[in-house]
């Protein structure tokens, strides 16, 4: 329920007879337990890892379907969105309530300069 | 050795040999010359010979070889900017360097930070029985370095040894002497409505760095800790924009998010921040992720946040990327009058939250 | 991150949020049993996108804000042990005891210390043969297979200084209490997508049957949280009361067997005490008999603990999503991260220290940070 991270599989190996690997966290690697999922994954998996252990392997056709899904639903929302920030950015309002602001809604965050 | 890793502490061999001699009273093992002993820290012959063999060739020069109880030095000017702190970082050596770099530029950057030249350095050493000879010459050649990177003299020193156990290897307290400059004079108070917040480099590396070479975590990361000397940014930011710089920081326990607070608080301002602009290197992110940490409160030790008047804030900016550590530098937020005391992170999907000082150390979170 | 960074994406979450605002056509009423989840959604400001379209209620789901006092006091009396190495998840450290905490003991000359996994506590009770090591099995279903391993592991290696102190909760006994109180308002559930990881969602269709109820298995980034979100909005103006996955990417029916498995084996269900709430009927897993001797409570005399529970504090009504944590009087007064009152302030899923740390706008008056 709670820290589960996703990683990326890169090595596995036993160790005193429990199945350990080792887990790629996008630039972080940590050794894991993956007597859970032992029998499901091969290194290049993904795995969703908690207090060192590996309890499920990312199912990433599912991951890949749903998030087409969403993607889907953003596109049609898309260009109705383009079209209100060009608005809005001409009015000088913004559509989110920040609560940082005073009543008449004016922004008072800049766009940040200096951008690399 | 330390306790720090959690390694079992070794206990001397026994048969120690005793060398009977009037006034001496601490015995001198034998086997026992490449690591520190009480006799170290006594002021007798063995406090010499280390003074003699180890500090002085390093850090060498006239005051310093004078050896006086005090240093005598000369620093210009009705005012001086004098800062001190004490380093007690576990463990003693990390990725991108060791407890030696921490206290030459923890210190030289204090000083910068007020927009004074520093020119000397005191270096106070505790160190614990049993520290590894080897490991002090390596700290202190780190020191060595920084030191003349930053154009520093060390004057002064002292050393004391505790009994094994009570000082986690060792503890370093460093006091800096620096001249100030009438001109360039940024401070905590002098933030104001409408000034850019900059940071010189990516955030939270020294902290993950730290961390992650912490045994008990066990976990393997490729940040090194952005330990440097801050003196050439500063010089550079001076030089470009003078008195438009309002504050300097150096953002080091508590990371960006205290040092912002702090100003935020002295300044009687606001500070608004995008959270889409914060510098966070990828490995940091994800060590922050599996351990619940939040990037803006993991310490660092090789940037600075600028406080910069809006006009020159390109200026600002420009300058610190013509040196190599402030290749990175960005703009990540605007100081505002509205609700004084509070930095507000507004986060990619719009809201904003809040981002308070800290009570305590954060702990990694795991559930 | 993959899978991670992609479920925060603004374009997404914000197409979510008008889908919802576009369904709903009364003000709903949805419930979150999962501190990471209650952690999302204030720190990124959902509930303030989703306007009053949605009240996302907290519920209690914040392990380390549910456990009993009596047991904080007895991790601090085996902490003050000279012999015992006290060992934690890092939440626990600050949470307050009846007149200190782990933080304090350690300050005091305890040796406590904070580990990742349970196996690391494991590796520190083998490299210290002279000492004890005891772990502070915290939790709900997510971490009871790693806790159950280290246990298994412990007997499997001849292990006799290592024990554990356990305080393990269930969710849907959590939620069947919520469900039953009669004050109810919740509509429908977010169920915690890595309790359901481990112990699929089987559990939660008598449920969902028995008391009309949408609940939908729900991620932890804001993307995954709308998602959920907007399944249990249309269920409710479809008139439909299902068990739904939106975490699909990790969570099956049936779960992960194989750690279920172990859990069955270590552990056992018994009635357990929630601090705030009190007594919740086969809520709890306790170590079996035959594991005794590496359980903590067995193992080293704890003796009668007498607690004392600040009686300003509302952490129970906040558990119970009954009141939000800044309607509590003590909130942000008496009580804040640096003097916590109650649990629910101090650790980093608790609903108070969310809100206090993310969402504190208060009236200028009301008091600054300091």
């Amino acid at each position: 329920m709670c820290l589960g991270i996703p990683g990326k599989l890169t090595e596995m190996y036993g160790s005193e007879g429990l199945q350990m690997g080792m887990v790629d966290f996008g630039g972080v690697r940590r050794e894991v337990c993956l007597a859970y999922v032992a029998d499901e994954v091969k290194t290049g998996d993904y795995v969703i890892v908690h207090v060192g252990f590996a309890i499920s392997k990312v199912d990433e056709e599912e991951a890949r379907r749903t998030f087409k899904l969403l993607e889907e639903i953003s596109e049609l929302d898309e260009l109705e969105w383009m079209k209100e920030v060009a608005e809005k950015s001409l009015s000088g309002l913004e559509s989110d309530r920040d609560p940082s602001r005073d009543a008449s809604g004016t922004s008072d965050i800049p766009r940040p300069e200096g951008q690399s | 050795m330390t306790k720090a890793g959690g390694a079992p502490v070794q206990e001397p061999a026994d048969g120690v040999s005793r060398i009977a001699s009037a006034g001496l009273t601490c015995p001198v093992p034998a086997g026992e010359a490449d690591r520190v002993l009480l006799g170290h820290g006594s002021g007798g012959k063995l406090s010499a010979a280390l003074l003699r063999e180890r500090f002085l060739p390093r850090f060498g020069n006239d005051v310093l070889e004078e050896l006086g109880d005090a240093a005598v030095v000369n620093v210009p000017g009705d005012e001086i900017a004098v800062s001190t702190d004490s380093f007690v970082v576990s463990p003693l050596e990390f990725p991108g360097g060791n407890i030696g770099h921490l206290a030459v530029h923890g210190t030289v950057n204090d000083l910068a930070m007020m927009g004074a030249e520093p020119l000397y350095l005191t270096a106070g050493f505790i160190l614990e029985e049993g520290l590894p000879l080897a490991l002090l010459d390596r700290v202190l050649d780190a020191m060595k370095e920084s030191a003349r990177e930053a154009g520093v003299i060390v004057v002064t020193g002292d050393t004391k040894v505790v009994e094994r156990g009570k000082a986690d290897g060792m503890f370093i307290n460093t006091t800096g002497i620096g001249q100030l400059d009438p001109d360039f004079r940024p401070g905590p108070t002098r933030a104001r409505d409408g000034d850019a917040v900059i940071v010189s480099g990516p955030i939270g590396r020294h902290g993950v760095a730290i961390m992650a070479a912490r045994e008990d975590l066990r976990f393997e990361v490729e940040v090194r800790s952005d330990t440097a000397c801050l003196v050439p940014l500063v010089q550079a930011l001076s030089a470009a924009c003078g008195p438009a710089i309002r504050s300097l920081r150096d953002p080091t326990r508590g990371g960006v998010a205290s040092a912002l607070n702090e100003i935020a608080a002295s300044s009687g301002v606001g500070i608004r921040l995008e959270e889409g602009s914060l510098p966070v290197p990828g490995p940091v992110r994800a060590a922050c992720e599996m351990l619940g940490l939040d990037p803006l409160y993991v310490a660092n030790e090789g940037i600075l946040v600028a406080i910069v008047a809006q006009e020159e804030a390109m200026s600002a900016l420009q300058a610190l990327h013509s040196h190599p550590i402030g290749a990175s530098a960005v703009r990540i937020g605007t100081v505002t009058a509205e609700r004084p005391g509070l930095v507000l992170l507004r986060t990619g999907l719009g809201p904003s939250r809040v981002v308070d000082m800290l009570p305590g150390d954060q702990l990694p979170r795991i559930c | 991150m993959k899978y991670l960074s992609e479920y925060r994406d603004p374009v997404l979450a914000r197409s979510l949020v008008d889908r919802i605002l576009g369904t709903a056509t009364r003000p709903r009423v949805l419930m979150e049993v999962c501190g990471g989840q209650t952690h999302t959604i204030v720190r990124q400001g959902l509930q303030e996108l989703l306007k009053d379209a949605v009240d996302m209620i907290h519920g209690p789901g914040c392990p380390v804000c549910v456990t009993p006092l009596e047991q904080i006091d007895r991790a601090l009396h085996l902490a003050s042990r000279p012999e015992v190495i006290f060992t934690s998840f890092g939440d626990m450290l600050r949470v307050p005891g009846s007149d200190a905490d782990l933080l304090q003991i350690r300050a005091r000359g305890g040796e406590v210390r904070v580990v990742y996994s349970p196996l690391d506590a494991l590796e520190i009770a083998r490299a210290h043969p002279d000492r004890e090591v005891v772990f502070f099995a915290v939790g709900f279903e997510t971490t009871a297979p790693a806790n159950a391993m280290s246990v298994w592991r412990a007997r499997e290696l001849g292990v006799t200084n290592f024990s554990v102190l356990v305080s393990h909760v269930t969710v849907p006994p959590a939620i069947r209490a919520i469900l039953d109180a009669p004050d109810n308002r919740v509509e429908a559930f977010l169920a915690a997508g890595h309790v359901c990881t481990v112990m699929g969602w089987r559990e939660y269709e008598p449920l969902a049957d028995e008391y009309a109820v949408p609940i939908v298995v729900t991620g932890f980034e804001p993307v995954d949280i709308l998602e959920g979100i907007y399944m249990a909005v249309r269920q409710l103006e479809e008139g439909r009361a299902e068990v739904e996955n939106q975490y699909a990417r990790s969570v099956r029916r049936s779960g992960n067997e194989p750690a279920q498995e172990l859990v069955a084996r270590v552990f056992q269900l018994v009635d357990r005490a929630w601090r705030g709430i009190g007594e919740i009927p086969s809520s709890g897993l306790g170590l079996r008999e035959e594991f005794s001797q590496f359980d903590a409570e067995k193992k080293f005399d704890l003796g009668s603990i007498r607690t004392s529970e600040p009686e300003e504090c509302m952490a129970g009504d906040v558990l119970r999503g009954r009141i939000k944590p800044f309607e509590c009087p003590e909130f942000g007064a008496a009580c804040t991260p640096e003097r916590p009152l109650g649990a629910p302030m101090v650790s980093s899923e608790g609903a108070c220290a969310a809100y206090y740390n993310y969402a504190r706008f208060q009236p200028e008056e009301a008091g600054e940070p300091a």
